[in-house]
């Protein structure tokens, strides 16, 4: 038996009239039809006013960024923030940027390594403008319309086995890398990894800019064809890799992942190129759909604050942007370390140019032409 | 009629309104300005990143190819880092490049396919301006054509336009004051003449007709001609009153000095016949004195009489008729000749008060009589004019006439002309004038060729 809000209304209708005089009847029903419509609208109300309400408030964080490597920024966030109850997610930076064009994401910091799909999703107006002292004073070479800010400055580095160094003379810049594999191909042949063009965004990123400083960028790629280089997704897999003995050296991998592996695996050694190094910038933004916006808002001013610049510099080898900071992690004291030529990834519309499919199937031939040992065309 | 409040107050009013609505009318063309302004410097950037574009497009076996430049979106993007569009259409109508999924509406695609295409447009809850062109290629066998969309967001077109105008607004708030400051300093400076002007009227004494001192400006100086003008004037007319006072005083002096001549010789004398003959001279002189003390009384009436209110019509040839029937029968008329034109056959009308035209006809009688000779002789008549619709009462005698330049002195009081040999008090011919002004009839005295007198008033006739 259904039980439709009429027969109910026809049900109660009935007691009551079975109950109450007759005379009474006209004036009592339509008493006990302002009832029933009273309690039919707060039993619809009930249900919504519960789940408006949580007990604390939350903020979903999808992040291309290894857990392990954000654990004392988060750490430090909850201890700013005790009530706010994180929920972070560590994918992969296609995962992320797939996950932040959906129609019903639920995220409320986008976080990633892939600078140019960011500044895409920012493009395409997926993201929310941040108004804050914090965000004025950042500079501008790290942000993007207010919207998409860069907090990290992470070295693009080499890293390889001590038994690499016991046969061969380890490589300390990019034309070494070159003499290595095209002087020992025989040795390092199947023991070199790289990102994949193709599959990684960072890689492809890489790989571009890589063109752009390098002179014998295209001979670099024929030679790791020649060894027949690993095609691999992320740092944490090379690095993986690395240790497991599959790999002797790996090229362009992320030095904040390198550097912190390197501290518990003393077989691998971390080379920051001494010629130029490229950086990438992890940048986040604001879902322009994020479910907690306040929350989100107290994130990246954390981020780009000084507070959680400094726990960047001190506790995690992201390494900092404010150079009023101190610590061992700061652009800073990489400058000191390489130098000025170090080259970060643009964070502007020039950088949408990177995900031109034309240009990027255009790059990709190249690339695999140059990689499969075909003559790269000039 | 009085303005009120203060002529600064008034012409600060309308300065500053003027001011305002020229402000305002500023204002407008400077929105309109920067508004303009900013479209075309951020379209030019448009135009600049489309051509970049084109520049990437090769063309390999025959299809266009593009490698997008970053300088190119870096150049979409400007430095206000707006948000970004682009895509390459070939004529097919196959995408070459996109980065958004922007609805082009497809009339612009036509109109792209022709020319330059400029579209503002709403997406995702943005303002997007977009530019568009086709790019041809010199193809060997074919042409090919490529439609390049580029577009951004209006953002910093918006805040330059802003920008823009709180620039000018800023300029026109600076001058407005200035300009405030300088009419405040201008209409001091331009009031001080008025001021000075008023102060000098303040301090000046009741009987002081002297001109006014001081430059004046030119706008002023018709005020200041008028003022000394009125004060000429009064000047003139106190100087006539005391004139007229003293001459009558004169005037009545001498009779009565007769009569006290008259007096003393009586006294003097035993003889009853000398009494007598005293006697009959003081009866003559008070007769004189109480005739040109009447006269005066009449003059001094009636020109201190309001403007006449009860004015009839009145049949002149009536009138004149009666008042030498009168005449004829006096006492001063034995020894003349007084006669009576033929006057017209109809009826003579004309406006005016009866008394008082009964009044000028007798003193011009009685004038005629006393200053012309025994045995002249004196005509009246009336005439109708021919055009204009005048009727002209005139008097006429064969007397000595008048000398021509005392013609025009006449009417003032207590002049004979120089006659000494008349008993006439000199105010007839004054009382005439007062009488006809107010008829508004003209008066014109003349030398008769023939010798004698002529006196014409002309009244304006009224159809009965």
């Amino acid at each position: 038996m259904k039980f439709t809000p009429d027969r109910l209304r026809a049900m109660a209708f009935a007691i009551v009239a079975s109950i109450v005089p007759t005379r009474a009847c006209r004036v009592t029903s339509r008493l006990w039809l302002v009832l029933w419509a009273g309690i039919g609208m707060v039993s619809l109300i009930q249900p919504a006013m519960a789940s408006a309400a949580p007990p604390q408030a939350r903020l979903v964080i999808e992040a291309a960024m290894d857990r392990q490597v954000a654990a004392p920024l988060l750490a430090a966030f909850s201890r700013r923030y005790p009530d706010v109850e994180l929920d972070y997610r560590d994918r992969s930076s296609m995962a992320v940027n797939a996950l932040a064009q959906q129609a019903d994401a639920q995220a409320d910091i986008i976080l990633s390594s892939a600078m140019p799909w960011q500044v895409a999703l920012v493009n395409q107006g997926l993201a929310q403008r941040l108004d804050s002292d914090e965000a004025r004073q950042w500079p501008e070479w790290a942000k993007w319309r207010d919207e998409v800010f860069a907090f990290t400055f992470e070295p693009i580095v080499m890293a390889y086995r001590l038994d690499l160094a016991a046969r061969m003379l380890p490589p300390v810049s990019h034309a070494d890398v070159l003499n290595l594999l095209t002087e020992h191909a025989e040795t390092l042949a199947g023991r070199v990894v790289a990102y994949s063009p193709s599959r990684s965004a960072l890689g492809y990123a890489l790989y571009l800019q890589d063109s752009r400083y390098s002179g014998r960028f295209w001979k670099l790629v024929t030679a790791l064809g020649r060894v027949d280089a690993t095609l691999e997704t992320s740092t944490q897999r090379m690095l993986e890799g690395l240790s497991d003995g599959r790999y002797w050296l790996g090229y362009n991998l992320l030095g904040s992942y390198a550097l912190q592996w390197a501290q518990t695996h003393p077989d691998i050694i971390v080379q920051m190129p001494s010629d130029y190094a490229l950086i990438s910038m992890r940048t986040a933004f604001i879902h322009r759909d994020a479910p907690h916006p306040e929350q989100a808002r107290a994130f990246i001013n954390f981020l780009i604050g000084r507070e959680g610049q400094h726990v960047v510099a001190g506790e995690t080898p992201l390494y900092s942007i404010r150079d009023d900071i101190t610590g061992p992690f700061t652009a800073q004291s990489l400058r000191d370390q390489v130098g000025q030529r170090l080259y970060p990834q643009p964070l502007d519309a020039s950088s949408l140019s990177m995900l031109d499919n034309a240009r990027r199937n255009d790059f990709l031939a190249r690339w695999f032409d140059a990689y499969s040992g075909g003559a790269p065309t000039p | 009629m009085i303005i009120h409040g203060k002529l600064r107050d008034r012409l600060l009013g309308w300065l500053l309104s003027m001011m305002f609505i020229v402000g305002g009318l500023l204002m407008i063309d400077a929105w309109a300005t920067s508004q303009r302004s900013a479209q075309r410097a951020f379209d030019n950037q448009l135009e600049d990143a489309l051509l970049a574009m084109s520049e990437a497009i090769q063309w390999q076996d025959d299809k266009p190819r593009i490698m997008m430049p970053p300088a190119a979106l870096k150049i979409l993007s400007t430095r206000h880092q707006e948000r970004v569009f682009y895509r390459l259409i070939d004529d097919q109508g196959r995408v070459l490049a996109n980065n958004l999924d922007m609805p082009l509406p497809p009339g612009l695609q036509r109109e792209a396919a022709e020319g330059d295409v400029w579209h503002d447009m709403r997406y995702q809850g943005v303002d997007w301006r977009l530019h568009a062109r086709s790019v041809r290629s010199a193809g060997w066998e074919r042409q090919f054509r490529v439609q390049v969309w580029v577009g951004h967001t209006t953002e910093g077109r918006e805040q330059l336009a802003r920008e823009l105008m709180i620039r000018a607004t800023g300029r026109m708030l600076v001058m407005g004051l200035f300009a405030a400051m300088m009419i405040f300093i201008t209409l001091r400076l331009a009031l001080t003449p008025l001021k000075r002007l008023r102060h000098q009227l303040r301090r000046r004494q009741p009987q002081d007709a002297s001109p006014l001192s001081g430059t004046m400006p030119e706008e002023m100086r018709e005020l200041v001609e008028t003022l000394e003008q009125l004060f000429a004037r009064q000047g003139e007319s106190r100087d006539a009153l005391l004139r007229f006072t003293a001459d009558a005083s004169h005037q009545l002096r001498t009779p009565l000095a007769g009569v006290q001549n008259a007096a003393e010789f009586a006294l003097s004398s035993d003889s009853p016949t000398q009494w007598h003959q005293a006697l009959s001279d003081i009866h003559a002189s008070a007769e004189r004195t109480s005739r040109l003390a009447g006269q005066l009384l009449n003059l001094t009436r009636l020109r201190h009489l309001a403007l006449p209110t009860e004015q009839d019509a009145l049949d002149l040839a009536d009138l004149l008729r009666d008042v030498v029937m009168e005449w004829v029968d006096h006492d001063l008329a034995r020894q003349h000749d007084l006669g009576m034109a033929e006057l017209p056959s109809q009826p003579v009308c004309v406006i005016g008060e009866s008394w008082a035209l009964r009044e000028m006809i007798g003193n011009l009688i009685e004038n005629a009589l006393r200053y012309t000779p025994a045995g002249s002789e004196i005509t009246l008549g009336l005439g109708l004019e021919a055009e204009g619709g005048g009727v002209v009462l005139s008097i006429e005698d064969n007397g000595p006439g008048v000398d021509p330049q005392m013609l025009e002195r006449l009417c003032q009081p207590f002049e004979r002309a120089g006659r000494q040999d008349t008993d006439g008090s000199g105010l007839g011919l004054a009382i005439v004038e007062t009488i006809a002004l107010r008829h508004q009839a003209e008066l014109q005295i003349s030398n008769r060729d023939a010798g004698g007198l002529c006196v014409r008033i002309r009244f304006a006739r009224r159809q009965p």
